[in-house]
């Protein structure tokens, strides 16, 4: 009897935990592959590419902000933990423009001068099941138009087609992100060793 | 014994006075912190309106922005012919900055970015250089004469005053004054730790220069805020000054670097009736009337001024004197040394 009572009761348990665990199970297993995010985030331009040494060689003292013509440069406030007062830029908002103002004055070096084709904020990434031209909606070319760094970064498809391509050139200076005009903002950054800069993938 | 009166008296006339703004050195003092803190609040405006003049964007700014950029034209425009590029000269706060063309910066900048990178990193260690050697012969004069903070702090203890006049309680805890060096200790530990200069966000220098530069440029106040009127709090409710008394790490290496300052302040005990005006004057709870000044002073002069025998004065040494006893004007030291039973005497004799 008691046996019986104990084994009653196991199988329900399971059975509930069953039923409760049921939908993050299908919905880990129907989720779509994890899509890039975009990158609010960018570094300025001449940061140092390990994010860790960067942290360590900034003293937040603002200047790069201070110097910004566009006021682009932003800084982490309590989201950033221990990253607090360090810059950054949220391309949705504000855009470098690749003056490179900022790597002149930091007193750390945190930021160095640097060759605007050589910058690594990221690269440009394009969604092409959203895009105006890319689902045959108009012709915008938005993007192509603002890019500081031209044919060699950003490109229409073929000649007369307003289908915008990202080229190897792109540093990821986050322009294209700020004059998009479609609200979800088909193009994004995202980290250069995500990108692919010919697959596109969606 | 008319001889011995008349000394003493002209020992009190003969005021010590070595320049003639010897007594108005506080308020010169608070004229330094004035305009430290101006320019903090005047270069994000600088910046802001460097971004419109490089914009080109006058006809499309709202009324106000175009306010901003007209007063700042009118400011500027006697000393720059080119806003966007030489306004560059002068950018920063008191954490790192320009100053026309000099970089300087913090000591506890240097330090902190020293432990938290680990690496030497000369042409910035070196623009701590100018501050370092200057706070070696002048101690805590950062803490007096130029720390954005204590402008605030010290009307804090100001509306303090006021408040107590009012009737109400205010905190005057004397703590332990080395728990500021166990807070910059905690914070290099975290720096290197967390690998960042995480407590620059609890400097309150720091944290002044930058919501400044937050409110203004980037259209409102970050987080430092909310710490930084809690240590106001702190200083209201728990001790007078007690954020730069006993928890600021910047405080803390300062003290240390000025351990052996040259100048200091020395009581003339001739001069001296024991009034304590020195001691309940001092924003650091320090003890002049006794000779206690120590690596915390930061030969502030409030002393000086509000001395009525103008019995303070500077000196050169790396070393405090020792306590010389009660003032010579003073009750006790005239009780001590029966100059005047003697000269009752006498004049009884007579």
């Amino acid at each position: 009897m008691r046996r019986r009572n104990f084994l009653q009761w196991a199988v329900y348990s399971t059975a509930a935990l069953a039923a409760g665990a049921t939908p993050f199970v299908l919905s880990r297993l129907l989720a779509p592959a994890e899509r890039l995010l975009a990158r609010r985030h960018l570094r300025p331009p001449g940061a140092l590419k390990n994010d860790a040494e960067f942290v360590s060689a900034c003293i937040g003292c603002g200047l790069c902000g201070e110097v910004c013509p566009p006021r682009c440069i932003l800084f982490h406030q309590r989201d950033g933990g221990a990253q607090v007062n360090t810059p950054y830029i949220n391309p949705e908002e504000k855009a470098c423009t690749l003056c490179g103002k900022c790597t002149e004055v930091c007193p750390t070096d945190a930021l160095m001068p640097i060759e605007r084709e050589k910058v690594d904020m990221g690269v440009a990434q394009i969604d092409r099941s959203a895009c105006y031209p890319w689902v045959d909606r108009g012709i915008c070319g938005a993007c192509v138009s603002i890019c500081p760094l031209g044919e060699q970064a950003i490109n229409f498809k073929q000649w007369n087609q307003y289908q915008p391509v990202i080229q190897d050139g792109c540093v990821g200076c986050g322009l294209c992100v700020e004059v998009c005009p479609h609200p979800s903002l088909p193009i994004r950054i995202v980290e250069r060793s995500q990108g692919s800069v010919m697959r596109h993938t969606v | 014994m008319n001889e011995a009166l008349v000394n003493k008296s002209s020992i009190n006339k003969a005021a010590h006075k070595p320049f003639f703004l010897w007594k108005h050195l506080n308020k010169l003092r608070w004229l330094s912190l004035t305009i430290v803190f101006a320019m903090l609040v005047l270069i994000p405006f600088l910046h802001v309106y460097q971004t419109y003049v490089s914009a080109h964007t006058y006809d499309l700014l709202s009324g106000s922005e175009k306010q901003i950029y007209d007063a700042m034209e009118w400011l500027t425009s006697p000393f720059v012919d080119d806003p966007e590029d030489q306004l560059d000269a002068l950018k920063g706060n008191t954490w790192s900055g320009t100053f026309g063309g000099v970089q300087l910066s913090d000591p506890l900048a240097v330090l902190g970015q020293l432990v938290s990178s680990q690496a030497f990193y000369w042409p910035f260690i070196l623009t701590a250089l100018i501050p370092v050697i200057l706070t070696i012969f002048f101690g805590r004069f950062y803490c007096g004469w130029i720390c954005p903070a204590t402008f605030l702090y010290e009307l804090n203890s100001n509306l303090a005053v006021l408040l107590r006049k009012s009737g109400l309680h205010m905190g005057n805890k004397r703590l332990d004054h080395r728990l500021k060096y166990v807070a910059l200790a905690i914070g290099l530990a975290i720096a290197v730790i967390t690998g960042s200069v995480a407590f620059a966000a609890i400097y309150p220098p720091a944290v002044i220069g930058r919501e400044i530069y937050y409110a203004i440029a980037l259209g409102g106040f970050g987080s430092g805020v909310v710490f930084f009127l809690l240590t106001l709090l702190f200083d209201l409710l728990v001790a007078r000054r007690g954020f730069c008394r006993y928890l600021c790490p910047g405080g803390a290496l300062y003290s240390l670097l000025g351990r052996f300052r040259l100048l200091r302040i020395k009581r003339i005990v001739e001069s001296c009736n024991d009034c304590a005006k020195c001691t309940a004057v001092c924003e650091f709870g320090l003890d002049p009337l006794h000779d206690e000044f120590g690596q915390e002073c930061n030969n502030c002069t409030a002393c000086i001024a509000v001395c009525p025998t103008n019995a303070m004065t500077f000196y050169f040494s790396p070393q405090d004197i020792a306590n010389q006893g009660p003032g010579h004007l003073g009750r006790k030291y005239k009780q001590n040394n029966s100059v005047f039973d003697q000269d009752n005497k006498m004049a009884e004799d007579a």
